[in-house]
């Protein structure tokens, strides 16, 4: 039994409340967070969840073979480009309205149609030759209002003259969906196309292939060079003021602004060494530059808290340093160095500034093929798309923010579950 | 009776280390002989380990350290411009204080030391090195069933002569200990002293202990540290019962220390 006198109770009483306390700030700014965190993912959610789908409408075409294909009966691109595809689109669009006949109406009708919906159909035909001289129906992509409508995004209360679509627009817009002849389907232009001035047909795959890209390229360069100079530092550099400057330095790079790094790459790697702009290649370098630090100060750390006595082991066994280092340290603070290098790939993946200086700001409709090949980001995208002033990129860019989310997420799953898999016991 | 001379192993001559400015083992002069077993001792902060390192020339790996003086094995200097401390670290192996194994399999353990000596080519050679040295160390019945466990999974005591093992693997001439069984149970200590004696017949064994018990119970010849002096070097016998410094007496009846 021990003995409590008063005073002891009572400091035991305020040791306990202070602790109470401390538990319930904690608690509290843990769910703050996560109220802002939630907070921000459903409002761009919601903004972004209709960019899955896309209003199309339907239309029944037929082309003769004679004006597209050459004489050994393929698809001749010269001859495709004398046709007027978007002049078939409208006649068969114009079709459903039999009743107008006025030169101006069938021009406002006709806005409603996507003006890369010529485009698609030429594609549909060059993809599918034996359909011409039939009978087809197929869906084409409406215009980014006509779809904005039908999402019900489109602002009917302002008047109508500072409106992007008349009343009349609209009611045939209301006759259409109430026909069936449109309709908003899944989107795919967004996943397999590259950036186009029309939203409808502007895709988020070119930005994807670019990051792509663009990381493997940051990965590849700063990793090696970021883990060797991390062990020379450990295992080889002889303590005295240039290491201590070499370190502040490495430290300080980790903190200077990335658009810093931009202006580097734009003068060494555009200007000294003439590397194509706008590239992976050399957005990856630039973005290699940035996570060098990150990946330096991770890789030391874990390489520091792997246990001296096992490099001791080594080298009293006759290993010199570099086989200590490589043989025994290394494989065990691989977890650290594999969790930041993924968390500065991810930083990497997320930014912008250094990309705008070298030109990745680019408008670029093709998907990128090569390392040198003109090419954008995901974050460079956002910022364009953010930037446009149609209304159905504001769905889309929010759109493209999940997708790159989403891959921040999986990098960073990544990241724990390679660390859980390497993770030695001891 | 004939008075039997060993060889030498280890001559030294007024080996100093500093680190930094601060020295720590003052002109030690000290020659070791050939497969025994040679204790050092003394109180903690004495220099006996800093010697003992100077021997594989382990210091060599803290920045700040210098060796002084001389210390030859065989007859060459060790610390001369000819002599790698890499080769020489195959020939002069060590075992530490804290059991260390790689967290590897005990096979990879074992291996790894031949392995960059280039002994034992092919699969079969080294797989009879590895159990020929966990035989010496006296661990081939507990482990032989599970070569390819991680060895950090094994009991301290086992761990040890894992390390032992693991040294013996290599073929070195010396095996250096560093108070191999300050972190072991008193029955694994027992295990490893008697491993000790039985290591004895091949591999000059230097010991540092704090335990004078061990010291008495397993080396031939014992040398007293104290302050980084060299006090009094001998027979283990008569450092123990009748020793000629007044400072050994008072170590060894535990008068301080």
């Amino acid at each position: 039994m021990i003995d409590k006198n008063i005073d002891q109770l009572k400091r035991l009483k305020l040791r306990k409340n202070a602790e109470m306390r401390l538990k319930v700030y904690g608690i509290l700014s843990i769910s703050l967070a996560l109220i802002m965190l939630s907070t921000l993912m459903i409002s761009i959610g919601l903004s972004g969840y209709s960019a899955l789908q896309q209003a199309y409408v339907k239309l029944e075409i037929n082309v003769d073979s004679k004006k597209v294909l050459d004489e050994k009966g393929g698809f001749s691109n010269q001859k495709a480009l004398l046709v007027n595809w978007d002049g078939i689109v409208s006649n068969s669009f114009i079709t459903n309205f039999p009743e107008i006949t006025k030169r101006s109406e069938k021009r406002s009708l006709r806005a409603l149609m996507s003006s890369n919906a010529g485009y698609e159909l030429r594609q549909y035909f060059q993809k599918n030759p034996d359909d011409l001289d039939e009978n087809i129906t197929i869906w084409l992509s409406a215009s980014d209002d006509f779809d904005q409508y039908m999402k019900g995004r489109f602002n009917t209360s302002v008047d109508e003259k500072d409106r992007r679509l008349s009343n009349q627009q609209l009611k045939w817009i209301d006759f259409l969906a109430m026909e069936k002849i449109s309709k908003l389907k899944f989107n795919t232009s967004f996943f397999v196309n590259a950036d186009s001035r029309e939203p409808e047909s502007a895709g988020i795959l070119g930005a994807v292939v670019g990051s792509t890209l663009t990381l493997t390229i940051t990965i590849l360069f700063a990793l090696p060079l970021a883990v060797m100079a991390s062990v020379y530092l450990e295992y080889f550099a002889k303590p005295g003021r240039l290491t201590d400057f070499i370190e502040v330095n490495i430290n300080n790079l980790a903190a200077i602004p990335s658009i810093v790094f931009g202006l580097l790459g734009l003068s060494v790697f555009l200007g000294f060494f003439g590397l194509p702009r706008s590239a992976p290649l050399v957005g990856g370098l630039c973005l290699g530059l940035m996570t060098i630090p990150t990946i330096i100060i991770a890789s030391r750390a874990s390489i520091r808290a792997v246990p001296p006595s096992i490099k001791d082991a080594a080298l009293a066994l006759g290993a010199s340093r570099m086989q200590a280092a490589l043989h025994h340290v290394l494989p065990l603070a691989a977890p650290g160095i594999l969790t930041g290098t993924i968390i500065g790939m991810a930083q990497a993946l997320g930014e912008t500034a250094p990309l705008l200086m070298i030109g990745m700001v680019a408008f670029i409709i093709e998907t990128p093929d090569s390392f040198t090949s003109a090419a954008t980001a995901m974050p460079v995208q956002i910022f364009m798309w953010s930037d446009s002033a149609e209304r159905a990129f504001y769905e889309r860019s929010s759109l493209a923010i999940l997708f790159l989310v989403g891959f921040l997420i999986i990098m960073n799953s990544l990241a724990v579950f390679l660390r859980r898999k390497f993770e030695k016991k001891w | 009776m004939v008075d039997k001379k060993n060889n030498l192993k280890f001559k030294t001559k007024n080996v100093s280390v500093f680190y930094g400015s601060k020295q720590a083992i003052n002109k030690i002069s000290l020659d070791i002989e050939e497969k025994q077993i040679t204790a050092l001792i003394g109180p903690s902060g004495c220099g006996k380990s800093t010697f003992l390192r100077c021997l594989n020339r382990m210091n060599d790996v803290i920045s700040n350290c210098s060796v002084n003086g001389k210390i030859l094995l065989d007859g060459n200097n060790i610390y001369s411009d000819e002599i790698d401390p890499v080769l020489l670290r195959a020939k002069v192996g060590m075992v530490f204080q804290k059991p260390n194994p790689f967290p590897k399999s005990i096979f990879e353990n074992i291996a790894y030391g031949p392995r960059i000596h280039g002994i034992g080519n092919n699969r079969a050679e080294l797989t009879d090195l590895v159990h020929h040295s966990l035989e010496q160390a006296g661990l081939i019945d507990e482990v032989k069933d599970r070569l390819d466990d991680i060895a950090t999974g094994l009991s301290g005591g086992q761990q040890q002569r894992i390390c032992i093992a693991r040294a013996i693997a290599v073929n070195p001439d010396v095996i250096l200990m560093d108070e191999p069984c300050s972190a072991l149970d008193p029955i694994a200590t027992a295990k490893i002293e008697e491993l000790m004696s039985s290591l004895s017949k091949s591999y000059t064994i230097i010991i540092v202990t704090h335990s004078m018990q061990q010291a008495g119970r397993v080396s031939q010849k014992t040398a007293f540290f104290h302050m980084g002096d060299l006090i009094e070097y001998g027979e283990t016998p008569k450092i123990f019962t009748q020793p000629d410094q007044q400072k050994t007496q008072d170590y060894i009846t535990g008068r301080f220390g």
